[in-house]
């Protein structure tokens, strides 16, 4: 599968995949290897969910992808642009929605989905459409005029969401994007976010939920002490660990299967 | 227009929204600070000192306080705008955009530079009203006051990038610049200074550039004007040059 798109006037060729990484290592000047030899590929279209504990170097392959961070070895190519070499091109596919807040406190969510789209070249009159459109999907359109830093937790993690899509990226990378917010938001965006993954956007997903993972992701990986222990679909994940569902894989994977529900529950019975 | 000037001017725009937004903090203080400067040394020392060169003396140090705004404002608005959004985490959402190193740089100095400006042609304006200042050279004088503002605003760049916690920022504005422009003779001739201070004050890289905006107002100097104006296009030039070398490594933008 070959995709043709353009840059800044540049029409570059897409390779088949959405995104290749290949040895991807990163030490920080502290000494720490967060990352240490990571491979992975994501076909275009996929919904790929990276799950792992704490520190295990999920953040850091994102920020690596993103241009946030530098990698100190490995290859990173999205849509067969090489992040480093060809940044231009590889950022003008990906969206970030990060796991932290990084709103800018001075500006309107107005503003914030229009500098956005602004940073990724869109003409103005694209970015006030969309920017109109996003605000109704995510239930915004109240609260446009509003500074970000008056937000609740909850609308803010809208706003970054809406803002992640403002460039319509190839690839949306969401990193723990419903940690903390409350039930509604988090079916609103699995809506939302499984039905752009069924018109062809390609999906990174970190998090914490294992259910969620189960429900969006047809491909999963496992990544600990910044190294990708297993990866498949979630009944594949949880017949290499010998284990009936994804959460005992994931128990096995850190070494703590003493807290299996099925040992709990036998326990309480 | 292409998808980079769309992109260059909204970083800008970015830059410049942050300041109009907050403009009795970042536009007022400073008019009020010079205003109070204008009165002091100009009714109450102008009223004694009377000239210094053949020059009446307020009309003497106006140059300067032109000068100083432009330099403080630039270096304080860039200095502040990056650490805040270093602190923030804001600054992600450009990084991890499309945006060359030299596009980030140059919007980012250009907010500042974009501040100084309103803010020194207010006070020239201000100044203009209360006294006759005259432009002697002011082909000396437009491009040492923007070479000035340019030096200025990649220097607060520089310190915003270096700079961890709000105290980087305070200390250098404090401790370094503060010194070096108020020594450099904004409110004096360093010629009538014993020495030795006058010595001294010929190693203050800020006494040439007062001297350029002096000499473009009210055609007096104490420097070679050609050497210093090729110093400060050196300088401004090796500044921009050492900042895109740091925004092309990512230093303390990238981890």
């Amino acid at each position: 599968m070959s995709n043709d798109f353009s840059v800044d006037g540049v029409t570059a060729v897409a390779s088949d995949k959405a995104l290749h990484i290949e040895d991807l290592a990163k030490r920080y000047p502290t000494g720490v290897e967060a990352l240490r030899g990571v491979s992975i590929d994501i076909e275009p279209g996929e919904f790929y969910g990276l799950l792992g504990p704490n520190g295990a170097g999920k953040s850091t392959l994102i920020h690596c992808t993103t241009g946030l961070a530098q990698p100190t070895g490995g290859t990173i190519e999205v849509f067969g642009h090489d992040a480093i070499d060809h940044y231009a091109e590889a950022r003008q596919a990906v969206g970030l929605a990060p796991q932290e807040v990084n709103l800018d406190w001075f500006l309107t969510v107005e503003e914030t989905l229009d500098f956005h789209a602004g940073y990724f070249g869109m003409p103005k009159r694209e970015r006030h459409e969309r920017t109109k459109e996003l605000l109704e999907i995510f239930s915004l359109v109240d609260k446009a005029d509003e500074r970000t830093r008056t937000l609740s937790g909850g609308m803010k993690r809208r706003v970054i969401l809406a803002r992640a899509l403002m460039h319509r990226p190839r690839l949306l990378i969401l990193d723990e994007p419903t940690a903390g917010v409350d039930i509604e938001l988090r079916l609103e965006l699995w809506h939302y976010v499984q039905r752009i993954n069924q018109e062809g956007t390609t999906i990174l997903l970190t998090t914490h939920y294992l259910e969620e993972a189960e429900q969006l992701c047809s491909k999963i990986a496992f990544i600990a002490d910044g190294q990708i222990a297993a990866q498949g679909s979630s009944r594949e994940l949880a017949d290499r660990y010998g284990v009936p569902n994804l959460e005992d894989a994931y128990l096995a994977l850190v070494g703590r299967n003493e807290l299996s529900r099925s040992k709990v529950e036998g326990l309480a019975s | 227009m292409s998808a980079a000037q769309i992109r260059f001017l909204t970083l800008w725009r970015r830059e410049v929204s942050r300041f109009m937004k907050i403009k009795k903090q970042t536009l007022g203080a400073p008019l009020l600070e010079t205003f109070l400067y204008v009165s002091v040394f100009g009714a109450a020392l102008g009223s004694r000192i009377k000239e210094l060169h053949g020059i009446e003396y307020i009309v003497f140090v106006i140059p300067g306080l032109i000068m100083m705004a432009w330099a403080t404002n630039s270096f304080a608005n860039n200095s502040s705008s990056i650490l805040q959004q270093k602190f923030q985490g804001a600054i992600h959402d450009q990084l991890s955009s499309p945006a060359s190193p030299l596009e980030l740089l140059l919007a980012f100095s250009l907010g500042g530079f974009m501040r100084g400006l309103i803010v020194a042609a207010l006070t020239f304006i201000v100044a203009s009203i209360l006294v006759d200042l005259p432009v002697d050279h002011v082909l000396v004088l437009v491009p040492s006051l923007f070479l000035v503002g340019f030096f200025f605003s990649q220097l607060g760049v520089l310190i915003g990038v270096r700079a961890e916690q709000f105290d980087d920022v305070a200390i250098a504005q404090t401790f370094v610049l503060t010194p070096l422009i108020f020594l450099g003779g904004v409110f004096y001739s360093a010629a009538l200074l014993p020495q030795p201070f006058q010595t001294l004050t010929k190693f203050d890289p800020v006494y040439y550039m007062i001297s350029l905006v002096r000499y473009g107002f009210v055609g007096y100097s104490e420097v070679s004007i050609p050497l210093s104006l090729l110093a400060l296009t050196g300088a401004t030039a090796a500044l921009f040059a050492f900042n895109l070398r740091l925004f092309s490594r990512g230093y303390r933008l990238r981890a």
